[in-house]
């Protein structure tokens, strides 16, 4: 707009007031902010975009382990669980970047069983064979494992240095490679159902920083069970 | 706005607060109930996933919930965050403290394991001198225990010792497998009762004040309930020096309310009661606020394969079944390694077995899988923890919860009597399991952290004499006759039993006696 016009324009407004308040009060709607408004439209009938887990399409980089961990716990890995029976391995599921991922973000004592627990069995395997763990072929590396196997029960993994390293180690690789997508692939690939499934709690009203402010709006009276008839179920006793 | 005074402020909604305002309320007395969590809806707040599309594959969120056992990835967001609501203990004595801040809290979680407590436990001291007696026996709660066991359909047979008193129970006759009678006739040389188990089936599949309790309050019209209401204090009128109320905070707006009421009933779960008590420094003439904390040793256990099952040859013959085996140390002998004695719980398993019970890897694991699959047989252990005034909670001055409420310290610690007690139970289920003809794969003589068992009982015991004792044998505080500890709080022993159906019965007798004195104009 030229300047000129601009001050026509506020010349104008100001020599018509009367006009403006006339429309006002003909039509007390204001005019919307926008054909629809922001958040009407999503209904129980609009179809939600499918999406899949990141995990096994992304690749990731080690960010806990050092390289020559990484290569000790990935062989580690393919020992202690390698593809069996139409299901995959720990390395077919990406476990040694997950569990990288998870102890990664984990307390420290938890990081140090694993670091220190790799550092250990290479310097084992270096000490007995002259060659790195993650060169072991499965005699040797089996010579080195097995002395501290234990059997234990929940809760209660094995307290004795070396051995909590590799019990606890071993459960973690079980579990993340039975509960990865490449694991449920495999049940689906044989006719099962999705087996790692379980019921996910979201957050319930959470209270998070950030949260609590726009939380505000929600009633504090939430009545125990709704007060509709139907819905309190109704006992013999 | 006028504010209302409320008969009776109830702070807490699991079975005991339950249990409370059924009873009132059902009197005609107008209940005011807090909860400091919300409302859980499960069509709302869950659904069936994937351990893969969760951010740790199903592991238990690194870091969140140290101290609760029982959390995975699934169930972490319906637990009380230990950093939101902390307390503090010292590293060498470590507290699991496992919460539940939903409606109807810790009791729409549980075992659903349901025993009376028996005269072994409330006159635990005239039997063995240890400790105090309860100022009520089991005559005095006989028929409370009976109407609670109606409301949560408790399944049981009449086949308690004197030790695990019967009642009344919703019959079962399982049939024993022949795994379980195997049990039976090895278990002889320690005089052991082997009983079918007794659990509360509920209605609905679910055992819980949200839905055997709070629909009958409900239904009268009486009851009035606010959720996220976190109380910070009781509040105490300056002329009578009584309770009437309280403040609280709420918990997402952070604003700060008061409520007012004649008389106030603490059901927020035993440590919680204290903290609130000990908050609002009231009813601590004796001193004995937070002392005496008590639950049971969790942890120790053995588990065993039976022979015969492997290799596919499982049957339901053979296999399946659950039972009690209740205390049988020092009851008709005195044995010397410890006091009071432990129960065990016996499981016949058909499933699979856990990789854990092998030391083996890879393939070889994988074969022993096979062939133990179907096979497992499992003891645990539930062990009385003896009452010590040393083992307490106080509030820590230095911390604060994310209302600005000060928190717990919590002092207690395990000593020789229930790790002999722990060392026992393993001991004589192995050679139980050795002369039955199973093989034990795996044992554990350690106890789980106290707290683990999540039956944290006692620190405001009952008892006749107000200089040793917080409330009298009504649950009720000596210093004030309006106020009331209803849930596990009160308990003087904590016996080997799982305490959901004592504290049942103790709120409702509690709550019987209180609208009776309201009526008398007593309170």
């Amino acid at each position: 707009m030229l300047r000129r016009d601009f001050v026509r324009a506020v010349v104008s407004v100001g020599l018509l007031p009367k006009a403006l308040l006339a429309q006002q009060t003909a039509n007390p709607a204001p005019p919307p902010p926008a054909p629809v408004p922001w958040t009407l439209g999503l209904n129980p009938k609009t179809p939600l975009p499918v999406t899949v887990a990141a995990d096994g399409i992304a690749e990731t980089e080690a960010s806990f382990f050092t390289s020559s961990q990484l290569a000790t716990f990935t062989r580690l890995c393919d020992l202690l669980l390698p593809p069996l029976d139409n299901k995959p391995g720990a390395l077919q599921a990406g476990t040694p970047m997950f569990l990288d991922f998870l102890i990664g973000s984990s307390p420290t004592a938890r990081k140090k069983v694993y670091s220190g627990g790799l550092d250990w069995l290479d310097a084992q395997s270096k000490t007995k064979y002259k060659l790195p763990f993650a060169q072991l072929n499965a005699t040797q590396a089996d010579a080195l494992i097995k002395p501290w196997l234990r059997t234990w029960m929940t809760d209660h993994p094995p307290t004795e240095q070396h051995a909590d390293f590799i019990n606890i180690a071993h459960e973690d690789i079980r579990v993340a490679t039975m509960n990865s997508k490449a694991w449920d692939d495999a049940g689906v690939a044989a006719g099962q159902d999705w087996v790692t499934g379980g019921l996910y709690w979201s957050p319930i009203e959470p209270d998070m920083a950030g949260l609590g402010a726009t939380s505000t709006h929600l009633p504090p009276h939430v009545m125990a069970v709704p007060k509709a008839p139907h819905t309190i179920p109704s006992y013999p006793r | 706005m006028t504010e209302t005074t409320y008969d009776v402020l109830i702070i807490g909604s699991g079975h005991a607060g339950g249990m409370a305002a059924k009873i009132l309320t059902e009197k005609g007395i107008h209940c005011l109930m807090l909860n400091a969590g919300p409302v859980a809806d499960v069509a709302r707040d869950a659904q069936r996933k994937p351990a893969y599309e969760l951010p740790y594959r199903g592991f238990k969120p690194p870091g969140r919930l140290e101290h609760v056992f029982q959390a995975s990835e699934f169930n972490a967001n319906v637990w009380v965050d230990e950093e939101e609501v902390p307390y503090t203990f010292d590293a060498s004595m470590p507290f699991n403290w496992v919460r539940v801040r939903l409606f109807g809290g810790r009791s729409l979680f549980w075992s659903r394991q349901s025993f009376r407590l028996s005269d072994y436990e409330f006159k635990g001291k005239s039997h063995d001198g240890y400790g105090d007696d309860w100022p009520i026996s089991l005559t005095d709660l006989a028929p409370y225990y009976s109407r609670v066991e109606e409301i949560f359909q408790v399944a049981g047979a009449q086949d308690g010792p004197p030790q695990m008193p019967n009642g009344n129970f919703v019959p079962v006759n399982e049939v024993w497998s022949e795994s379980i009678q195997r049990f039976i006739k090895a278990s002889q040389p320690y005089n052991m009762a082997v009983c079918q188990q007794r659990r509360a089936q509920g209605r609905d599949g679910l055992a819980s004040s949200v839905n055997l309790l709070l629909p009958d309050a409900e239904r009268t019209g009486k009851l009035t309930s606010i959720a996220n209401a976190v109380v910070r204090k009781i509040t105490v009128d300056k002329n009578t020096d009584q309770p009437n109320g309280c403040l609280f905070v709420d918990r997402l707006s952070r604003r700060e309310m008061h409520v007012k009421a004649r008389v106030v009933v603490l059901a927020a779960g035993t440590l919680e009661s204290t903290r609130l008590l000990l908050n609002s420094n009231l009813g601590n003439s004796s001193g004995m606020i937070g002392h005496y904390l008590m639950d049971q040793i969790y942890g120790p256990g053995v588990t065993c394969s039976v022979p015969e099952a492997r290799n596919g040859k499982a049957t339901k013959q053979l296999m399946g079944g659950a039972a009690i085996v209740p205390r049988f140390r020092n009851i008709t002998t005195k044995y010397d390694k410890f006091l009071r004695g432990y129960a065990l719980n016996v499981t016949s398993r058909m499933g699979a077995m856990e990789p854990r019970n092998f030391a083996a890897y890879g393939a070889e694991l994988q074969q022993k899988l096979q062939e133990y699959n179907g096979s497992a047989f499992h003891i645990t252990v539930m062990g009385e923890v003896l009452g010590r005034y040393e083992n307490h909670v106080r509030i820590d001055k230095e911390k604060v919860d994310a209302w600005d409420i000060p928190v717990l310290n919590i002092q207690t610690r395990y000593t020789e009597n229930e790790f002999n007690m722990a060392k026992d139970a393993v001991e004589v289920s192995c050679a139980v399991a050795d002369a039955a003809g199973f093989e034990v794969l795996s044992k554990n003589e350690v106890p789980n952290p106290p707290g683990y068992s999540i039956h944290e009982v006692g620190t405001c015991r009952m008892g006749d004499d107000p200089k040793k004792s917080v409330l009298n044998k009504w649950c009720q505080s000596h210093d004030h006759k309006n106020l009331f500890v209803v849930d596990g709080a009160s308990f003087v022993s904590a016996g080997w039993q799982n305490p959901t159906m004592t504290i049942l019965a103790l709120s409702m007798r509690a709550s019987e006696y209180l609208a009776d004195e309201m009526n008398k104009q007593n309170v």
